[in-house]
Order: C-alpha cells, then sequence, then structure tokens
C-alpha cells in the first residue's frame, strides 16, 4: 500500500477520543507525522502521536502551540463541545464554551497556522446540525454553521496555495451520541428509531469520518475546496418524518 | 389594497387544491385571473374564482391555443402560475416508463410548454410594470430532500428547480421574474392520496396526518391558502427584486434534521 500522506505533517486538534482520534490514527497509517492537542495531559493519547497540551479557545495558548508544532501541511480542526439547551435556557457560561471551542478555537488555529502552511489542506469539522436544526442544541447547531461559513472565506481569502473544506457528520458513534440517547426516556427505542432513519441503516464511525479526511488531506482532492461535504449514512437526504408512517 | 389591480393572471392547475386558492387570491387582490386546468370543476370538483380556459399542459397545441386567446382577451400576461402538478407514490422499480414518462409531461414539459409560449405576452406586460411580470413554478421540498417512494416525483421536482434558475437567468432583462415556490405537506386531494397509501380516492388516515402535523415546528400542515399567499407577494410588485429563488414553505419541516422520538 503507498502511504497516501507520506511526508506530510498534520495536526489535529482535540485528537484525544472519537472523530479527532479516528482521523489521528487514519493520518498515521497513511504515513503522516501527526501532532495532536487537546486540554488535557495526552494520557490516553493515539499511540505514535506528538502531542500538545492546548486550549484552542484561548488565543495565548494556540500562539504557544504554534512553534511547538512548527510547519504543516494538514489542519484538522476537530476540537469541539456541545451543549444541550435552547437559546433561552442558555448562559454566558454555554456561550462561552461552545462559541469558545467551537468557533473561535477554528478562528484561532487557523489564524495561528495558515501562515505556517506554504500549501495545504485544512479541515474543518462542521456538522449536519449547521445546515438543519437539531433540537436544544441552539449555540451547537450556530457554532457549526460559522464553521461553515469560514470554512468557505478561508477558501477564498487563502486559495490557491491553501485548500479549505468541512466534513459534517452526521451520527457517529462517539460519546456525544451516547450522551444523546442518554436523555431519551427509553433509550433502546431512541436507538432502534434513529438506526431506521439512515438509508445504510448503521450510524457512522470514527473511520468513515477519518477516511474522507484522508482524501480531503490527500493530493487527490487537489480541485477540492470551500465545499461542505455531508457524511451522515444518508439521514439528510430524506424528509425529517417518521419511517414507517406511510 | 388592492395588490394586484390591473394585472393579469394565468394560473394552470387552477381547479385543484392549491391552484384554486391561488385564483381566489389574486381575486381578492384586485387580478384578473383566468384559471387553467384539465376540466372547470379540475380534481376538487366544484367552481371557483376567474373565468376558465382549458388547458392539458403536456400539449404544445393547447398551450398555444390557451395563450392565444389569452392574448385576444387581454392582450398581455403579467402573472403565470405553473401549479399544474402529479404525484406517483412509487420507488423508480415500481415506476413503469410510461409513468414516469406522464410525470414529467406534467411536471416538467408543463411548466416548459406553458411557459414557453407565455413569454411573448410576459414581455408585453412587464414593459408597463414597475415589477416586471412574474412566473411562478411550483417546485417542493421534495426537490431537496426525498419522502419514500416519491421517487419520480422528487425527480421532477427538481427539475423544475433547475428550470426556474435557468429562466430566470435568461429573462430577467426582459423584465420576467422567475422563482419556485417550494411547498411541504399542504392540505389538498394530492396530500390525501400520500396519506391513503396512493390509494387515490381512499379516506385520508387521520393517525398518519397527526403524526405528520406533530413532526412539524409549527405543529401543523400547510393551507393552499398559505401557498397562495407567497404566490401571491412573487407575483406583486413588492417582490420586484426576487428572482431565480425557491421559497420553501413548509411550516419549518426541513430546517431541522430527522425528528428522534426521544
Amino acid at each position: 500500500m503507498t502511504a497516501r500522506l507520506a511526508g506530510k505533517s498534520a495536526l489535529v486538534t482535540g485528537g484525544r477520543q472519537g472523530i479527532g482520534r479516528g482521523i489521528a490514527e487514519a493520518f498515521l497509517a497513511e504515513g503522516a507525522q501527526v501532532h495532536v492537542c487537546g486540554r488535557g495531559n495526552g494520557n490516553d493519547k493515539p499511540e505514535g502521536v506528538i502531542w500538545h497540551q492546548a486550549d484552542v479557545s484561548s488565543a495565548a495558548s494556540v500562539a504557544e502551540l504554534g512553534p511547538a508544532v512548527g510547519e504543516i501541511d494538514i489542519l484538522v480542526n476537530n476540537a469541539g463541545v456541545q451543549v444541550e439547551k435552547t437559546v433561552v435556557d442558555s448562559t454566558d457560561a454555554d456561550w462561552e464554551l461552545i462559541m469558545g471551542a467551537n468557533a473561535r478555537g477554528v478562528f484561532n488555529c487557523c489564524r495561528a497556522f495558515i501562515p505556517k502552511m506554504t500549501t495545504g489542506s485544512i479541515i474543518n469539522i462542521g456538522s449536519i446540525s449547521g445546515n438543519v436544526a437539531d433540537p436544544s442544541m441552539a449555540l451547537y447547531n450556530a457554532s457549526k454553521s460559522f464553521v461553515h461559513g469560514l470554512t468557505r472565506s478561508i477558501a477564498v481569502d487563502h486559495g490557491p496555495s491553501i485548500r479549505c473544506n468541512a466534513i459534517c457528520p452526521g451520527w457517529i458513534e462517539t460519546g456525544m451520541l451516547e450522551a444523546g440517547f442518554a436523555l431519551a426516556q427509553d433509550p433502546e427505542k431512541a436507538r432502534s428509531d434513529a438506526l431506521a432513519r439512515h438509508a445504510v441503516r448503521r450510524f457512522g464511525r470514527p473511520s468513515d469520518i477519518a477516511s474522507l479526511a484522508v482524501w480531503l488531506a490527500s493530493d487527490e482532492s487537489g480541485f477540492a475546496t470551500g465545499q461542505l461535504f455531508t457524511i451522515d449514512g444518508g439521514m439528510t437526504a430524506a424528509s425529517p418524518l417518521q419511517p414507517g408512517l406511510f | 389594497m388592492s395588490r394586484l389591480s390591473g394585472k393579469v393572471a394565468l394560473v394552470t392547475g387552477g381547479r385543484g387544491g392549491i391552484g384554486r386558492a391561488i385564483c381566489a387570491r389574486f381575486a381578492e387582490e384586485g387580478a384578473t385571473v383566468i384559471a387553467a386546468d384539465l376540466s372547470e370543476q379540475g380534481s376538487v370538483g366544484s367552481e371557483a374564482e376567474g373565468s376558465f380556459v382549458r388547458l392539458d399542459v403536456t400539449s404544445e397545441d393547447e398551450a398555444k391555443a390557451a395563450m392565444t386567446q389569452v392574448s385576444e382577451d387581454h392582450g398581455k400576461l403579467d402573472i403565470l402560475v405553473n401549479a399544474a402538478g402529479v404525484e406517483i407514490e412509487k420507488t423508480i422499480e415500481d415506476t413503469t416508463l410510461d409513468e414516469w414518462n406522464r410525470i414529467f409531461a406534467i411536471n416538467v414539459t408543463g411548466t416548459f410548454l406553458t411557459s414557453k409560449h407565455a413569454l411573448p405576452l410576459m414581455r408585453t406586460a412587464a414593459k408597463d410594470s414597475d415589477g416586471g411580470a412574474s412566473i411562478v413554478n411550483f417546485g417542493s421540498y421534495d426537490g431537496f430532500i426525498a419522502d419514500p417512494q416519491l421517487a419520480a416525483y422528487c425527480a421532477t421536482k427538481g427539475a423544475v428547480h433547475a428550470l426556474t434558475r435557468a429562466m430566470a437567468c435568461d429573462h430577467g432583462p426582459d423584465g420576467i421574474r422567475v422563482n419556485a415556490i417550494c411547498p411541504g405537506f399542504v392540505d389538498t386531494p394530492m396530500l390525501a392520496s400520500f396519506f391513503s397509501g396512493g390509494d387515490q380516492g381512499a379516506a385520508m388516515s387521520a393517525a398518519a396526518r397527526t403524526e405528520a402535523e406533530n413532526v412539524h415546528p409549527m405543529r401543523t400542515i400547510g393551507t393552499p391558502r398559505d401557498m397562495a399567499n407567497l404566490v401571491l407577494w412573487l407575483a406583486s410588485d413588492e417582490a420586484r427584486y426576487a428572482s431565480g429563488q425557491l421559497w420553501v414553505l413548509d411550516g419549518g419541516l426541513s430546517a431541522q434534521v430527522q425528528q428522534m422520538r426521544l
């Protein structure tokens, strides 16, 4: 097998778990040098990555991260948080947390690392929730729309040397998904109902997202920029009605 | 206030569920309304506002004849609403070629033929109007996302969306605006058929209807008059800068992701 990212250096934010970890592991498998940053000490970091402790929501922290990581070819803005609240229930602290990580974090990292990328690919993790709304996820949904807008702006402003795309995952089997089901009155019923809404009849896996991230990071995708790529098992291709209703 | 006074409007499918509501709304606002349909009573089975002209939208001869009559009676056409449409509740495997060709003939070719032969009369109207002339096509939220077992219908509506943008590009310089409204669930005979599993004439399933209503953020399905109110705005001079757009009107249905019952 040819290593598709051989000779490339990547930074994946929030790569300790979930989708970010899947991406970091896939990049390693394709021959890239992979830097991962997170707020913790990296005790349970993926094997083989270079760990950096950093808080993407802090410009000062990201400014320190820059020299530590050095020049990169690939930036994956994956770090993100979600809070399940409506606008009315959201506090200023919720705003700081969500917009800090999901919106300002992406901005901070792009501002710090674009000058360190002679050529390269930025991959932002957007969401289907940035295009259509999940109930009681108001700030999260809005933060992902911000990511989608910034993605297009960076593609326009910093091409042709830098490409920038977003991946919009649907329901991926991560801690975030489990947290959602745990809120249900009947978590098992909620799970089977949700499955029925996916044309592929399964939820996504971090590896499903990672495979698209590898493509977007590689030179194979040299003409792809400024786009939002949804990968959701067909969920948002269908209308929001109850399956089996008709 | 008469928002369409002095305007001449032709509505295809003008005796159908949504079409007749548009005719009535236009008439309320002072337009001269021509309902074009297969029969005077249409699918709803009663008479309604406006004069009537026989039009099978799949026939180029009938499209020409209808426009000749409009020309003789009124000399211009300010507003064309392409509301004639049908749906087939089937997957592509179950859809015959004849069925496929028929739904495209009505939903897509019908929009093409009626618009094509209306354009000369609309150019005339646009010259004397601040807001230009206005064509309103019928897309659907199903042109963006799919409902099960409506494959050919979804495809026709996607085609109408693309045609709408193309027509807006081509005819905007002549003062003709072209938009599509994209209804979600609207209380019509077509929806009753959908709720009853495509069995024409069967009673609407009350349970299915309630279920569907509850999935909408507005907790209701739309009325033909809801659609007519948007068509009215697009047809009026207030919308003089609106062109080439797809106007989704679905009670918020497609603003959300799939609604899990948690």
